[in-house]
């Protein structure tokens, strides 16, 4: 898994990161390494090209949530059906918001 | 076969499940009508001859409005199999089925959709004290894929296996192979990294650490696809799965997520419910065996509740 951040988009001030690949136990380093990068008080993390997420993948993202939760909001974008029923029935959508994501602006 | 005896709350109630278990043989009915006591005494004359082998309660009758029901069906039947059926959309909670000791229970809905069990072939199966396996879940001749594992690193090989087994177009198939991978890495990781226990009961292996199957531990995952379900089974020789906790990390998980994070058997929590029908067997100390099936055009929700069979097998002296 590697994640991507950056500062910004279009809109406002944010933290960008996203999640590719399998998020399991081995994903432990990079998810807990996010919250002290968050610099923002809206944190956007973007699930496309994320794959399977399994129940220790669903453990660290909630101790990632848990503490990012205190210094920001967190939006999750890109999931897949499989990612929102697991998120459901996890209490992850109790830490951060599902967003529809926004539309590229035009060049 | 042993005989069948099933409670409900009214005739309203039975009226509800007639149809359902109209197949089921050795079958007797009892409506408590608000007289719990004379119920009781009826399923007692029922039985001169023996002890119902499988009691079937309805979840009008319990836990709700008779929560001291199993105890008190207990006493008289000590050796009775006790089944809880419920219809979709108002299961009851866990904890008192848990705190009764309760390891059978089927939700399904009135009118039979893809995924839902079929209670005729629960009740065929409880009564002959008989457990579930990849096989009972498909049609005969359906070919059944078995690994061994010999290491960690199987786990990513078995995965890709069980996704080509799977393959084909559409969304369905899609959601299939999706769903089938998370169950199969739930499945492996609990078994190679849950089941091994030191003496005193602590973990042997750390979640994710490269590691070998020591000389006498067997895993086996076996899988296999009809066309329109999924049958997924894991076998573990370490048996230490205590079928009580199945169903308190099935509590656990399911009673809300103020410590989320810390909760324990969430793979099994996640299993359960990404199955249509969940199964486990235990012989405590020898094996452990937990798998279920899934179909194709499954219409049920994964966030809502599902049914379980938890069995502890005897071991012959």
């Amino acid at each position: 898994m590697i994640t991507i951040p950056t500062s910004n988009d279009n809109s406002a001030a944010c933290d960008f990161f996203a999640l590719e690949g399998t998020i399991d136990a081995h994903s432990e380093a990079l998810l807990m390494a996010i919250p002290a990068r968050v610099k923002h008080p809206v944190v956007r993390f973007d699930f496309t090209n994320a794959g399977r997420i399994n129940s220790m993948g669903v453990a660290l993202l909630l101790r990632c949530f848990k503490e990012i939760r205190s210094k920001a909001e967190i939006r999750l974008e890109g999931l897949s059906q499989m990612h929102a029923m697991l998120f459901k029935m996890t209490g992850v959508f109790l830490l951060a918001t599902p967003v529809e994501r926004k539309k590229e602006a035009a060049a | 076969m042993k005989k069948i005896a099933a409670l409900f709350l009214d005739e309203t109630d039975r009226a509800d499940w007639e149809a359902t278990m109209s197949e089921v043989a050795e079958l007797v009915c009892l409506t408590v009508d608000g007289n719990l006591a004379s119920t009781l005494d009826a399923l007692l004359q029922s039985g001169t001859d023996s002890e119902p082998g499988v009691i079937v309660i309805s979840a009008k009758l319990y836990p709700a409005v008779y929560p001291e029901l199993v105890v008190r069906l207990r006493a008289l039947c000590p050796g009775a199999e006790f089944l809880v059926i419920s219809r979709d959309g108002c299961a009851p909670p866990l904890r008192p089925l848990l705190a009764d000791r309760i390891r059978h229970l089927t939700i399904s809905s009135t009118a039979e959709q893809p995924g839902d069990e079929r209670l005729p072939e629960v009740l065929n199966r409880l009564a002959r004290r008989r457990p579930w396996d990849t096989t009972s879940c498909l049609k005969a001749g359906t070919t059944v894929h078995s690994f061994e594992l010999s290491c960690s690193d199987d786990k990513e090989r078995v995965i890709a296996k069980l996704e080509r087994v799977l393959e084909g177009q559409g969304e369905e198939m899609e959601l299939l192979r999706q769903k089938a991978s998370l169950l199969a890495d739930e499945l492996l990781e609990n078994a190679m990294y849950g089941a091994p226990r030191a003496d005193r009961g602590t973990p042997m292996f750390t979640k994710g650490a490269k590691r070998e199957m020591l000389p006498q531990e067997i895993i086996v995952f076996s899988f296999g696809f009809d066309g329109e379900v999924l049958a997924l089974d894991l076998t573990d020789n370490w048996g230490s799965l205590e079928p009580d906790q199945v169903l308190e990390y099935l509590a656990l998980n399911a009673d809300g997520f103020q410590n989320a994070d810390e909760c324990g058997g969430r793979g099994l929590f996640i299993i359960w419910r990404f199955l249509d029908q969940f199964h486990v067997s235990v012989q405590p100390g020898r094996r452990t065996a937990v798998g279920g099936r899934l179909h194709l055009a499954s219409t049920l929700d994964p966030t809502a509740p599902r049914g379980f069979h938890i069995i502890k097998e005897e071991i012959a002296a």
